[in-house]
């Protein structure tokens, strides 16, 4: 039926949305080139390619955030003008960003409400949200405040924000990066939906090709700016569209990883992968010394128990997952090593020496590097530059009698600009001004260049494409083999089964269970995540 | 490896062709705004000279008062300088706390703290002059820090925000300074018995005086001025060279990367507003060795004030602020001569006032216009465009 539908298109009426020949160029990069692209009315379709392939500002030019440089933009068959967002809104096109553009102190009916012209009506927009929650499955309370709401649900907040305005055509970008499995699942029946029932069209921009090959009917991938291929979903497949995204044959270990291919993962006969092999090897215990050691460690927020006698071993030279649900203590123990608040009881000690936690740059001094969990709320400082933020924590490395020296700055900077392939206009431009990806890189680059004994990696590849991931693999694969001590935190399974020696499972802040990467067996480890004894 | 072809940079700003371009955009974007300076100060001559004309006064003979008060003669040059000294002092310590961000609006009250206790070490520390008057000075410096300390302490010991504590505390200065000078057994004169004793301290000895350079007909002034120039050289590039610099930038900017990175909001914060207090403590401390010599309540008319102001119209750069710092003490010494032409010290102040907002408001206006523009904009093209889909 999906397939009759995206076979059968255009032949009545004319296609949503077609675009012709769009180009946009940046000084002497070249965004978009040429990108010919036609979706038709009541398909969803894909828009799939790495960080930097052109995704967003092809969606930026539909959107009137960017203006074009050459091409043509059709509507229902009509060329039209998108000078700004809110001409976009007036043709009906409606987006909903992959961050949230939510006020967390309002309720969810103020929110939706937001932005409109004349007074706010209360009645009116909450049942205006009652309904398309009814309608569309995405059933929220109008009255709740935004703090107050899951992830998932923020997004519901974001998707009727954008549906009430009756949208054509609705874009999405990334919209499954911040949402957990079964609300991903949630989502693609929402906009199946809306597609299937209301002839709305759909374009979902993603970098992750289990869920293209899911949702959508058709799928266009882009690479460097150029549409590199076009496809029905149906008649495609992961490896070609990860081939297609980048352009060559990925290592079978990130692939099987990025794909979400668990089965390969957990074991390791279906693969002859020499990374993998390695990594199953059986390790002696006692091979490596213990690095960092976490005893009983107790810590409450505003009386909410956040670890709950949570000890860990982290040893030299090998890569402990903490896999776990989100929520379950992952983030003060990230904030704890990264000596951001104190415990209430329990030690940390490194090499046998305990630290006083929640005292500025202990951690860190005592050589805990962290890639934090939201690297824009402690990782980095935006309104710096690249340069700056390489040695943000070292500044005295680079400074003679307390005067800081621009020129060691630069010198250092572009040093690990280039050992970190650190994709920045100059080692001046501000941070903000980078991709998340290069973003990502600098945190790595800054934490890796301070020779750290232990590495906590919180979510390191959030939000990353699959270049970008697979470099980041790489890189805490060989920070293991200098000897560091990395702790991986993670909420996806594949991305710790991939990179893993031993896993521990977090529940309600504290370890509930610890196995060799050998012994692995996906079944117990998803109950132990879920809080069942195992 | 993932192939950086693939992923290119961020687009970055186009660059510019060559200098003609370059200066022609500058004086596109200059020249509006020069009008809109030239119309806002207009208006609020306008309003000014309507003002002075009510008290009977002709505002032509106010303007030449405000010139001759401030630039027409050597000594009037010599005046502005004196007035925007510790208007430069000010503003110097609120950049290091704004810089860290915190906001300390409490200096009026820092600067008295620090003008009572430099006028009483001065007139009871037995000693040489220059010696009495060092250590005085350095004290002056630490009652304003001290009096900065209090909220200091409030904040990281219980989180109250700092905008409510400075500004409190100056309230509670003003009661201090008042008491101080009004206790024989403290700062009040001694006089003749039966003598009328304001409620104003000794004259201080004349070698406790902060240098003076210059006669009266010619150009003179305190030696002040000096320091607050030779102070601003020192914070543009401690704040901006130095590792203390950078690690309070990173401070104001992010508090958590800073936290990881091993700045201290206590200790750097803490010194950035205990910094600003002694700033501003140092600035009552010259005000009174170097023009009053001796305490008074009223002493600082206001400079505590001013001089956020000053910072605050100098975006918080230090640099900028030694400019804006003259053009107020211009205002003020033009001002004072003004009064001394008839017109009311009030409608002097209120005529300041509207100079003051004159200043500041075009580029506030310039944001506006543009915000609004934008909208209108985008309204009339969106309206024209669905017509035509339609």
């Amino acid at each position: 039926m999906q397939t009759q539908h995206a076979e059968a298109p255009s032949g009545r009426t004319a296609p949503a949305v077609e675009l012709r020949g769009l180009t946009k160029r940046y000084g002497s990069i070249v965004a978009c080139d040429d990108v010919h692209l036609t979706v038709p009315q009541g398909e969803i379709h894909g828009l799939l390619g790495q960080n930097g392939a052109g995704k967003s500002t092809l969606v930026k030019m539909l959107l009137g955030l960017v203006s074009r440089d050459a091409g043509q933009i059709l509507l229902g068959g009509r060329s039209v003008e998108i000078p700004d967002p809110l001409a976009a809104a007036e043709l009906g096109i409606g987006m909903v960003h992959q961050h949230f553009s939510l006020v967390n102190e309002l309720t969810v009916w103020e929110n939706v409400t937001l932005g409109e012209p004349g007074r706010p009506d209360p009645a009116r927009t909450k049942a205006l949200v009652r309904s398309i929650g009814e309608r569309y499955g995405l059933t929220v309370d109008p009255d709740v405040r935004v703090e107050e709401l899951s992830t998932g649900e923020r997004q519901r907040v974001e998707i009727i924000k954008c549906l009430r305005r009756d949208p054509n055509l609705l874009i999405l970008d990334e919209p499954t990066s911040v949402l957990t499995l079964a609300e991903s699942r949630e989502l693609f029946s929402v906009l199946r939906r809306v597609v299937q029932d209301e002839g709305r069209t759909v374009i979902l921009i993603s970098h992750k090709l289990d869920e293209i090959l899911d949702a959508t009917d058709h799928v266009t991938i882009m690479r460097s700016g150029r549409v590199v291929a076009q496809r029905a979903t149906c008649d495609t497949d992961e490896r070609e569209l990860a081939r297609e995204m980048v352009g060559r044959e990925l290592s079978k270990w990130v692939a099987a990883s990025a794909l979400g291919d668990l089965d390969r993962l957990v074991d390791p006969s279906h693969s002859t992968d020499a990374a993998m092999l390695d990594r199953t090897e059986s390790i002696d215990e006692d091979r490596f010394p213990v690095r960092l050691r976490i005893t009983d460690a107790y810590l409450s927020e505003e009386g909410r128990p956040q670890l709950q006698g949570l000890s860990l071993e982290l040893r030299a030279g090998e890569i402990t997952g903490l896999a776990g649900i989100e929520g379950n203590g992952q983030r003060a123990l990230g904030d704890v090593l990264s000596s951001l608040i104190p415990l209430d009881s329990g030690t940390v000690e490194v090499d046998g020496v305990a630290l006083p936690t929640g005292r500025p740059g202990v951690m860190h001094r005592a050589g805990i590097g962290v890639i934090p969990e939201d690297r824009h709320q402690s990782g980095c400082v935006l309104d710096m530059s690249v340069a700056e933020n390489l040695v943000m924590s070292t500044v005295n490395s680079v400074a003679t009698r307390g005067m800081v020296s621009r020129s060691r700055i630069r010198a250092n900077a572009e040093r690990l600009i280039e050992q970190f392939e650190i994709s920045t206009p100059s080692p001046d431009t501000p941070m903000r001004q980078l991709s998340g990806g290069n973003q990502q890189k600098v945190v790595l680059a800054r934490e890796l260049s301070l020779d750290p004994k232990i590495l906590v990696a919180a979510y390191p590849t959030r939000g990353l494409d699959v270049g970008a991931i697979e470099y980041m693999t790489q890189q805490l694969h060989a920070a293991a083999n200098r000897g560091i001590a990395v702790l991986l935190i993670s909420t996806e399974l594949e991305e710790i089964l991939t990179l893993s020696h031993h896993i521990a499972v977090i529940h309600r802040g504290a370890i509930v269970g610890r196995m060799r990467r050998v012994d692995v067996d996906a079944e117990r480890l998803g109950m132990m995540m879920g809080g069942q004894a195992a | 490896m993932s192939d950086t072809a693939t992923r290119p940079a961020p687009p970055a700003p186009p660059k510019s062709t060559g200098v003609a371009v370059t200066t022609a955009i500058w004086w596109r974007r200059a020249l509006p705004m020069a009008a809109l300076y030239a119309v806002s100060l207009g208006i609020a001559l306008t309003l000014a000279a309507l003002l002075v004309m009510m008290t009977g006064a002709s505002p032509w003979s106010a303007v030449e008062a405000l010139y001759e008060g401030s630039l027409a003669s050597p000594a009037a040059i010599g005046l502005s300088l004196d007035k925007a000294a510790p208007l430069l002092i000010v503003a110097l310590g609120t950049c290091i706390a704004a810089r860290a961000g915190l906001f300390n609006i409490g200096q009026e009250g820092q600067l008295l703290i620090g003008a009572a206790v430099f006028t009483t070490i001065a007139l009871f520390m037995p000693g040489p002059g220059p010696l009495v008057l060092i250590v005085a000075l350095i004290g002056g410096a630490l009652g304003g820090a001290f009096w900065a300390g209090i909220a200091a302490v409030l904040y990281f010991w219980r989180g109250i925000p700092v905008v409510i504590t400075t500004l409190l505390l100056v309230y509670i200065s003003a009661q201090v300074v008042f008491y101080s000078v009004s206790q024989s057994w403290w700062l009040q004169e001694h006089l003749p018995t039966g003598g009328v004793m304001a409620p104003q301290s000794d004259l201080l000895p004349e070698d406790r005086w902060l240098p003076h350079f210059g006669e009266y007909p010619g150009l003179n002034f305190a030696s002040t001025i000096v320091i607050a120039l030779v102070l601003t050289v020192i914070v543009t590039v401690m704040l901006r060279r130095s590792t203390w610099g950078f690690r309070l930038r990173m401070l104001g900017m992010n508090r958590s990367a800073a936290r990881r990175a091993g700045v201290s909001a206590l200790v750097f914060g803490g010194t950035a507003l205990l910094l600003s207090g002694a700033f501003a403590g140092f600035a009552g401390a010259a005000m009174v060795g170097g023009g009053n010599h001796r305490m008074q309540p009223g002493i600082s008319e206001n400079s505590g004030w001013d001089g956020l102001l000053v910072a605050l119209v100098a975006r918080e750069n230090p640099v900028l602020a030694v400019p804006v710092a003259i053009f107020f003490g211009m205002l003020r010494a033009g001002g004072g001569f003004l009064a001394s032409t008839g017109v009311p010290r009030y409608i002097v102040d209120v005529v300041t006032a509207i100079l003051v907002l004159a200043v500041v408001f075009p580029p506030a206006f310039r944001l506006y216009q543009r915000q609004i523009a934008t909208r209108r904009q985008a309204k009339a093209l969106a309206a024209a465009t669905s017509g035509a889909a339609a």
